[in-house]
């Protein structure tokens, strides 16, 4: 049985016009996708003075003096360490917690299972709205507001209960023969995760570690709610309060935009299959 | 990535793990010795300790808390909040703004759950009719998905600027200077120049969702169609659609919870303004809590939202079962 609608070269001149039609309506929708992102590099790379006579105009001028005033006096260097001190941690926490309890929820039976798997999804349930504002009185409470340890934390756990949901889907597919397999050949249960069961995971794995990356880095309220204080503000809180002093400085603020979106936009086009896989497996999984 | 992210707001799980095509799900009919299962008893608890631990933590607890706060009056300071009952509950629906934030968040997830939903159908529907260039039109049209909501916010900020913005630059450049306005400050444009924004970065996602899903869909019984003499409108209607019914259900799912939850976007462009003409249920809650500093209020109204999108999940996810039972393609 053949699956996927069906294609094939035109044979007629009205086919090949159809076609081209078809190409026309793709770009144009291409050039709306992709002309913000245009707009922000012509405006991050123009002139200070370019910037002031033509604030919203495409190219006409270069320079790399944006850059440097965003890097340099609008804390931007700072903003990116704190960017990958805040995603990468948490996404580590988010991919390793997910994987084992993922794999415990669909291969090991241990008491109490089904009632730890339902406690622990209901985060999809629930929307982030509805505890943010006790969590942030929880988190004083423990001395974790304005900190590296707090902020991470939270944001793994925003990410956990979809995680598990999602490696537990991969880990049910598996064939149990190959588990038996291996227990008749002596490996420990420990051995059969991480030699057998594992490996044969880690696109799934990759694909997870990914899309929390993406999720974590382009997070906004965490940071701003949990650091109030600002001391470890990330890019995306950093470049609002670059807003609040709009209109004044639009090419540094084009240039903060470019710094914010550049780690997303390589990370993107290098693992474009994984990413869109993974959101896809994700979300018909999920 | 946020606004309707994918993650954090899908349906309810079905208890039994989805199966994948062609591969088999586990049986446990094979029962294994006494030792063994000791042994996945203890891993089994010992992977999912640390797991369980952090959920109860940071999501169970303050969840908790939320259903705690709503019956009394915590200001963020008084450590013994007084017990009010349900005076929360009664000023919210005393109050006049909760209904326009209301209203709001109605158009949002109205025409932000419907526009994504036909524009990703039509142009997954193009796509699979072309070969060249397929690829780099789907990697595009992705691309605004993946970007962080602030970005998107400034940077369609100054295509909707008063003077020299762009879409004021090329209305005048067609002629038609009557319709120049200043996007995000006139209170009747406000809501849906924003939500123009989040349709176009919303999408990509249903695209990507909708390409994989047509690339599901049998052929045989298109060609069947187009023999019987079906033209593409009746072939769409009646053998494509049913086919990704299921598909469809689960992005409305998605881009409907999402429309419930809404944040980022409107906080960063227009941050409830101009007049509160986009203000909605989220905004409203934040501004509640951390600027007016009531926190017991803000909770009431974080937790309105979700009372009121959780039978619309429900629902939703009934509905999805039941179609992918009748046997639609994944």
């Amino acid at each position: 049985m053949s699956r996927g609608v069906p294609q094939g070269r035109p044979r007629t001149s009205r086919a090949w016009a159809g076609l081209g039609a078809r190409h026309l309506v793709l770009g144009i929708t291409a050039a709306i996708m992709l002309f913000p992102i245009v707009l922000t590099v012509s405006t991050a790379l123009k002139t200070p003075g370019d910037v002031k006579v033509n604030p919203f105009g495409l190219f006409t001028s270069f320079s790399t003096a944006n850059i440097e005033s965003a890097w340099t006096t609008g804390d931007f260097s700072s903003y990116v360490l704190n960017s990958f001190l805040l995603s990468v941690p948490s996404t580590a926490l988010v991919v390793v917690l997910s994987t084992l309890g993922g794999y415990a929820f669909a291969r090991l039976p241990f008491p109490g299972r089904d009632l730890a798997f339902y406690l622990v999804v209901v985060g999809l349930l629930v929307p982030f709205f509805t505890y943010m504002i006790p969590l942030y009185f929880q988190l004083r409470g423990m001395g974790l507001l304005d900190s590296l340890v707090g902020t991470n934390l939270v944001l793994a756990s925003t990410g956990l209960s979809f995680g598990t949901f999602f490696m537990r889907a991969f880990y049910s597919d598996l064939p149990t023969e190959l588990e038996q397999a291996a227990r008749m050949d002596g490996a420990s249960e420990w051995q059969i995760f991480l030699r057998v069961m594992l490996p044969l995971t880690t696109s799934a794995v990759g694909a997870l570690a990914v899309f929390t990356f993406l999720q974590n880095w382009n997070n906004f309220l965490v940071p701003l709610l949990y650091i109030p204080s600002g001391e470890y503000r990330p890019l995306t809180t950093g470049l609002y309060l670059f807003l609040g002093g709009r209109s004044v400085d639009i090419g540094p603020l084009a240039a903060g935009t470019l710094i914010t979106i550049l780690p997303v936009l390589v990370l993107f086009v290098t693992m474009q299959r994984q990413v869109t896989q993974g959101f896809l497996s994700g979300a018909v999984k999920g | 990535m946020s606004g309707p992210a994918p993650a954090a707001t899908v349906a309810p799980p079905p208890a039994p793990a989805p199966r994948r095509r062609g591969r088999r799900a586990p049986s446990y009919a094979y029962v294994a010795p006494p030792a063994t299962r000791r042994a996945q008893r203890r891993l089994g608890i010992v992977f999912v300790l640390p797991l369980v631990a952090m959920v109860a933590v940071f999501l169970l607890l303050p969840m908790a808390s939320a259903v705690y706060y709503v019956f009394v009056d915590f200001n963020g300071i008084n450590p013994q909040p007084p017990f009010v009952g349900l005076a929360n509950i009664t000023e919210v629906f005393g109050d006049p703004e909760v209904y326009d934030a209301l209203w709001n968040n109605v158009i949002w997830i109205v025409i932000g759950t419907l526009a994504p939903l036909l524009l990703g159908l039509g142009l997954a529907l193009l796509l699979t009719q072309v070969r060249r260039g397929s690829v780099f039109y789907r990697t595009v049209f992705f691309v605004p998905f993946v970007l962080p909501q602030v970005a998107v916010g400034v940077v369609w900020g100054w295509i909707y600027a008063p003077s020299r913005g762009w879409l004021n630059n090329v209305l005048e450049a067609v002629g038609l200077d009557a319709f120049t306005t200043g996007w995000l400050g006139n209170p009747d444009t406000a809501l849906y120049a924003v939500l123009a924004t989040a349709v176009w970065s919303q999408v990509g996602f249903v695209f990507v969702i909708f390409l994989s899903a047509l690339r599901n869909v049998d052929v045989d019984l298109v060609d069947a169609a187009r023999l019987d003499g079906a033209n593409g409108a009746q072939r769409l209607r009646h053998v494509v659609l049913p086919q990704i019914m299921p598909v469809l259900l689960m992005v409305f799912t998605i881009t409907l919870l999402g429309g419930f939850s809404v944040f980022d976007i409107i906080f960063v462009m227009t941050g409830g303004g101009p007049a509160g003409a986009t203000e909605v249920l989220g905004t409203y809650a934040y501004s509640s809590a951390f600027q007016l500093n009531r926190i017991s209020y803000g909770t009431t109204l974080a937790l309105l939202i979700t009372v009121m999108a959780i039978p619309f999940a429900v629902w939703l996810n009934r509905l999805q079962r039941r179609t992918s039972l009748e046997g639609g393609a994944t």
